[in-house]
């Protein structure tokens, strides 16, 4: 380790970590790779003085470019960072307008000691170029710079109103870790569908590749002699794909969740995960509008579930929210719990939707099973087939029945200490919880067939995540009670005045209190 | 009823929004229809009878004649001191609530044939991507008068909206 150079003053322009110079020439060569080998090529083919090695001085001058243009500066509130050799950026931000700060280390920055610090501004611009990344910077001073731009976010939101901000200079809390990873966590990799999907990609990718140099040609299917009979065949290649399923799950469940571990410390939570790219990401607690239990069918049946949160001014798209990975649903609980500062309303029974959005359940999902199946046997029909050859889609809509039962068993919500909660789906079941000063607005939306059977899709809308919760198909007297309950200076004055039959016992004043049942 | 009920806002908008509604689902029908009959007339594989091009214009017609009146019965807006309150939709009906404390931005807009009829749009929007309010089809004025009403009473409240 090289002694590090003393840290500029504050407000001067400063370079990143010099270590950065062994860095992007690497890169560059890596990324000129395509046009290197073909130089490379020419050059061998055509004998002669080896000048192809030149070409490799091009991307390395880049590099050393890349390093001596970038500087960045933290003065006068903002963050600014100016880069590029031919087109100048300057991309600046207040720091009270930073959401998250990431530290991300890929191999080679963690064999040279260093780390790219990401700020997270929440900006919908997300082209590389405007990303406000610090990229390459010693691991000590990025976790200084990281506590210093969240301490200053965090004393802007805290000093609003009441004006006394957390005291700047006391000594960092020591970090508890609120969970960690568990190798037992590891049966519930292959119950998502991130292995199915990897697996699909290499397996496409691979076709490809022997598709490109035309090595399908060469494959006679007539000479193919397994010496097994062809049923048996087929099933070993299925228990073969699921081994492989199973196995790919398993390692990128590794790859993604190793040194897994959630700590609060100082306002914020820090998340750190990552076998060869290490990845630390710091949430300001201020801005953590809510958690999502996700449980999808398989996790679910499994006892399984994972957890992220709602994070104000990030979209869900960022990925940078994922709090806990495919883990035992007490141990979501517990931390969904923890993060929300009260575990009931994690656990907290939730009041159903009723008879009429359980109907409605059944119809949609039966309904549109009955369509697709109809759509699928028409055609063979119309073809002349006998009737007895389509009979299999009649699986269709008898599969359809269990789902809607789940999904009517799934619906539910429940206005618990200051939390907005809401279930529903089934194949993806998600159980949001929303923090009520975060419930920006209300939505009520209900179509000509839900006004009929008197329900409503209540939506809470929030500056974070996914921009919305969705209460499913709830009645609608329950939605506007929930709506109330939660911002009644706003909603209370647009209650309809008690109706013509006489009130029922303590409603009359009572609208005021009326509270959800259950 | 023991729980509360939501009641309707208090104002329409413009009854000159219907004949807005009705010119440009008009228009967009008829050339939509009119395409779709010159792709089928051009393009051989399709032979189309004249009496399906009469069905769908009078499926268009019919459209434009009776979803914009079952709008305007619907539309509705009301703005007070504390929340803007709208509701929108025919088939599918949407009231939407937002406090005034969360309001960020006040747009207002004139499409070409809201300008025909002297009308306007009101837009509010929160800091969430599912949260805008729109009221269309507002009187220019009445609606230049709720921007700068709207643009008052959400700078009087304090915060960043979020």
């Amino acid at each position: 380790m090289s002694a590090p150079a003393p840290p500029a003053p504050p407000g001067e322009w400063q370079r990143l970590d010099p270590r950065m110079l062994l860095v992007h020439p690497v890169r560059e060569v890596v990324r000129f790779l395509p046009p290197l080998v073909g130089l490379f090529l020419a050059g061998a083919a055509s004998g002669g003085q080896p000048w192809q090695f030149l070409g490799i001085v091009v991307p390395v001058v880049l590099g050393l470019f890349r390093y001596l243009t970038t500087s960045f500066r933290i003065a006068a509130g903002r963050v600014e960072l100016k880069r590029g050799l031919l087109s100048r950026h300057v991309l600046s931000t207040p720091l009270d307008r930073v959401r998250t700060v990431d530290l991300t280390a890929s191999p080679i920055h963690r064999v040279l000691g260093l780390t790219t610090l990401r700020i997270g501004t929440g900006t919908g611009a997300s082209g590389d170029d405007d990303d406000l990344d610090l990229d390459g910077l010693p691991v000590a001073r990025a976790q200084e710079l990281r506590a210093d731009l969240l301490r200053t976010a965090r004393a802007e939101v805290v000093a609003g109103p009441d004006g006394v901000p957390d005291d700047p200079d006391a000594p960092p809390a020591p970090e508890r870790p609120v969970v960690e990873l568990d190798l037992a966590w590891l049966r519930y990799a292959p119950l998502t569908t991130s292995g199915l999907v990897v697996t699909a990609g290499i397996l496409g990718l691979g076709g490809q590749v022997l598709g490109n140099v035309d090595l399908w040609d060469e494959v006679d299917p007539t000479s193919w002699h397994v010496g097994l009979p062809g049923w048996t065949a087929v099933l070993l290649g299925l228990v073969v794909l699921a081994v492989l399923v199973v196995a790919v799950s398993v390692v990128g469940y590794l790859v993604t969740n190793w040194g897994f571990a959630l700590t609060r410390s100082r306002g914020s939570w820090h998340l750190r995960r990552g076998l060869v790219t290490t990845r630390e990401t710091s949430l300001d607690e201020e801005r953590v509008a809510g958690v999502t239990v996700g449980e999808p069918l398989g996790l679910r049946l499994a006892g399984g579930g994972r957890l992220t949160a709602i994070v104000t001014g990030l979209g869900s798209a960022s990925g940078s929210s994922t709090l806990v990975p495919p883990a035992p649903l007490a141990v979501v609980q517990r931390v969904g719990g923890a993060v929300l500062a009260s575990t009931a309303p994690v656990t907290v029974a939730l009041t159903g939707h009723g008879p009429a959005a359980t109907r409605r359940r059944y119809t949609r999902a039966v309904g549109t099973a009955v369509v697709l199946a109809a759509a699928v046997a028409s055609v063979p029909l119309l073809l002349g087939a006998p009737w007895w050859a389509v009979a299999p889609v009649l699986v269709l809509p008898l599969a359809a029945l269990p789902l809607a039962a789940d999904r009517a068993r799934g619906l539910g919500h429940a206005l618990s200490d200051g939390h907005v909660v809401a279930r529903s789906g089934t194949l993806a079941r998600r159980r949001d919880h929303l923090e009520v000063d975060h419930v920006i607005g209300w939505n009520l939306r209900a179509t000509w067939f839900q006004r009929r059977v008197g329900l409503t899709s209540l939506v809470a809308t929030t500056a974070g995540g996914p921009q919305s919760v969705t209460v499913l198909d709830v009645p609608e007297p329950l939605a506007v009670a929930l709506a109330d309950a939660t911002l009644p200076h706003v909603v209370r004055q647009f209650l309809a005045p008690a109706s013509q039959d006489p009130p029922p016992e303590g409603v009359g004043e009572g609208r005021g209190t009326a509270r959800l049942p259950g | 009823m023991d729980l509360p009920t939501l009641r309707e806002p208090r104002e329409r908008v413009s009854p000159r929004a219907r004949l807005m509604w009705q010119l440009s689902n008009l228009l967009e029908g008829v050339v939509t229809v009119t395409v779709l009959a010159v792709v089928a007339a051009l393009w051989d594989a399709v032979d189309l009878a004249w009496w399906m091009v009469a069905l769908a214009l009078l499926v268009v017609v019919a459209y434009a004649a009776v979803v914009p009146q079952w709008r305007y019965l619907v539309h509705r807006w009301e703005v007070t001191d504390t929340a803007v309150y709208t509701q929108t939709g025919w088939w599918a009906r949407e009231r939407r609530i937002a406090p005034m404390s969360r309001i960020q931005t006040v747009d207002y807009a004139e499409t070409p044939v809201a300008r025909l009829f002297g009308l306007a749009t009101v837009t509010v929007t929160t800091a969430s991507a599912a949260g805008a309010l729109q009221i269309a089809g507002l009187q220019q004025a009445r609606a230049q008068r709720l921007v700068d009403d709207l643009t008052l009473k959400a700078d009087a409240v304090e915060g960043d909206a979020t």
